[in-house]
């Protein structure tokens, strides 16, 4: 771009910030229709001017709160992003650290098996989970419980290449080498010398697979799961203002999260910066097509 | 730990290879997770849309669901080359236009922030915030009429391929943008200039160097985009209240459906498809993600 005078219009941006404006048009407006209605007990076609201003209240949400299925909707989804965070961390770190280590002839393969997820949609999943895994294990898929391993799944891309991008950001050699000379045992070397440098990856691979598991609606739908985004479909066809509260909460604890996790990421793990947040959300969608709540 | 070293400098070359078939043995959990959660209910999928109701192989489910839910796959495809089209376009002028942009220095990063959300965004809330804004009783389909335009005044729904284009297009976007967004930044000054300086203007630059340059990422990016449309469940579910005619939705109505009897291939048929389909559209992305790293460094 060529340096321009101060004050003179730069004619060539003028398409460009055009574009800008217009998709902050588009990608805000719902966001804000969402919040008003969610807001203000006004019908939209009694809203005018001079009705503006009525009944702005949090009560239309917080009637949300007092439905009997809420709290065991939430803390059901709750449950399931630990579970899924905890067996993504144990399946995950000693499988990627053994192949940094031991097994660098297998890297390929691995990667090449952690993208399998991309291919198979949600919805083919859970159709051979009714097809194939329930004629088989009737009690397994009973559990609600079951969908924590097919929801590690579904975050596998993510959560392995944000592992897999702290471990090699550290020189896991030497500090086995080091604590295993000091006469530290494995457990100790994990414990005490590779997780606390691994902590950003840690950090971000936990929350993006809690990101996907709180959002999943796909399988806990077909599989009649009663999770929170199961919930809030349900709710919010029957309570339009409370769904759409309900709706603006969940928008405004993910992105709260995504900030809180950022700056965790960001400021204490400097150190093993790679596998952050930011750099691996910006890898695409958390899952293709539903994973990630589409 | 002293034992082990002693055993290493007695047996040197025995050693090695042993360890080696350890190592081997700490992959299994992994192999054995991805093989029951994954690879198994894929098989078990692709093998039930090959046999017909009766137990016997056949290609015949496959091209009988075809013909059988013709109008969910076109409504599918339809909806997945626009959104991925107008997304692909739309999301590399994006990226372009935040990646050159000077001014507010903070535009950036807002941007990559926002698209980071925004493309995972999607589902109930997604359906939600659209219903608000050009649902029929919309602020924005009001808004709309009182400066002049009937948005309903056609045959305009939000559950309709308009609709639901416009609704995909949320996520589309910004993840066109995020895919291209190295790409782009990898465009550098030196080029422009040179092919000026070469006598080249504005259009030969693009259609010489720019575009060539973006080619790969943007092919790529539409294919992934494709996938992701394709593949779309919650969103379509929520807007249509479940009568959405894609070929996800269709793929629940017979699961349920099935809930008690189990018996039509026709759920597995048509998820065999979508494994095939989604398998070589996202094939096709990683390959092109590869190709487009070219150009970086």
């Amino acid at each position: 771009m060529a340096q321009l005078a101060p004050g003179r219009i730069n004619w060539g941006r003028i398409g460009p910030t055009l574009l800008l404006i217009a998709a902050a048009i588009f990608f805000l407006s719902p966001l804000i229709t969402m919040t008003r209605f969610a807001l203000q007990n006004v019908p939209t076609f009694r809203l005018g001017w001079s009705t503006l201003f009525d009944k702005w209240s949090f009560s239309g949400t917080t009637k949300a709160f007092h439905e009997k299925s809420f709290t065991p909707t939430v803390l059901l989804s709750v449950r399931l992003a630990l579970g899924t965070v905890v067996l993504t961390l144990c399946l995950l770190i000693p499988t990627a650290l053994l192949v940094h280590v031991k097994l660098p002839k297998a890297r390929g393969l691995i990667e090449f098996l952690t993208l399998l997820p991309y291919m198979v949609p949600p919805i083919a999943l859970v159709a051979g989970v009714i097809g194939f895994i329930r004629p088989n294990a009737r009690w397994f898929v009973a559990s609600n419980y079951s969908l924590i391993p097919f929801y590690a799944v579904l975050a596998l891309p993510f959560t392995y290449r944000s592992i897999d991008a702290g471990i090699r950001a550290i020189d896991v050699r030497t500090l086995i080498d080091a604590s295993r000379s000091l006469g530290a045992g494995w457990g100790t070397t994990l414990r005490r010398a590779l997780l606390p440098n691994l902590r950003s990856a840690v950090i971000s691979s936990s929350f993006l697979t809690a990101t996907v598991v709180l959002g999943e609606f796909t399988m806990a739908q077909v599989l009649l799961k009663r999770t929170f985004p199961q919930f809030l479909a349900e709710y919010g066809a029957r309570e339009p203002q409370g769904g759409m509260g309900l709706a603006v909460l969940t928008l405004v604890a993910t992105t709260a999260l995504l900030g809180l996790f950022t700056i965790l990421t960001r400021r204490k793990g400097a150190a093993s910066g790679a596998g952050g947040i930011t750099e691996t959300l910006s890898a695409g969608p958390l899952t293709v097509g539903g994973g990630a709540p589409r | 730990m002293i034992e082990l070293i002693g055993e290493d400098r007695t047996a040197t070359g025995a050693v090695p290879p042993a360890r080696r078939s350890w190592a081997w043995l700490g992959l299994v959990p992994f192999f054995l997770f991805l093989f029951l959660f994954l690879i198994l209910p894929a098989i078990g999928v692709i093998n039930k849309g090959l046999h017909t109701s009766s137990g016997t192989l056949s290609i015949k489910p496959m091209t009988d669901v075809i013909s059988k839910e013709r109008g969910a796959f076109r409504n599918s495809l339809l909806i997945s080359v626009v959104t991925a089209a107008v997304g692909a376009v739309l999301g590399t002028a994006l990226a372009y236009a935040a990646a050159t942009a000077k001014r507010p220095k903070w535009l950036r990063s807002l941007v990559t922030s926002f698209t980071g959300v925004a493309a995972n965004m999607g589902g109930v809330v997604l359906a939600f915030a659209f219903i608000s804004l050009i649902g029929r009783q919309g602020l924005g389909t009001k808004i709309l009429k009182t400066i002049g335009f009937d948005l309903y005044g056609g045959s305009f729904k939000l559950a309709s391929p308009a609709g639901f284009s416009t609704v995909y297009l949320y996520f589309q976007i910004p993840l066109m943008v995020l895919v291209t967004l190295p790409a782009v930044d990898g465009l550098k000054q030196a080029w422009r200039e040179a092919s000026s300086s070469l006598g080249g203007s504005s259009f030969t630059y693009w259609r010489r160097v720019g575009l060539p340059v973006l080619a790969p990422s943007m092919l790529g990016g539409f294919l992934l985009l494709f996938a992701n449309s394709f593949s779309a469940f919650a969103t379509a579910y929520a807007i249509g209240s479940g009568s959405a005619n894609f070929v996800p939705t269709k793929i629940s109505f017979y699961l349920q459906g099935d809930n008690t009897s189990g018996k039509s291939p026709a759920p597995y048929a048509l998820s065999a498809w979508m494994i095939l389909i989604i398998a070589v559209s996202m094939g096709g992305y990683l390959l092109l993600r590869k190709r487009a790293e070219r150009w970086r460094s």
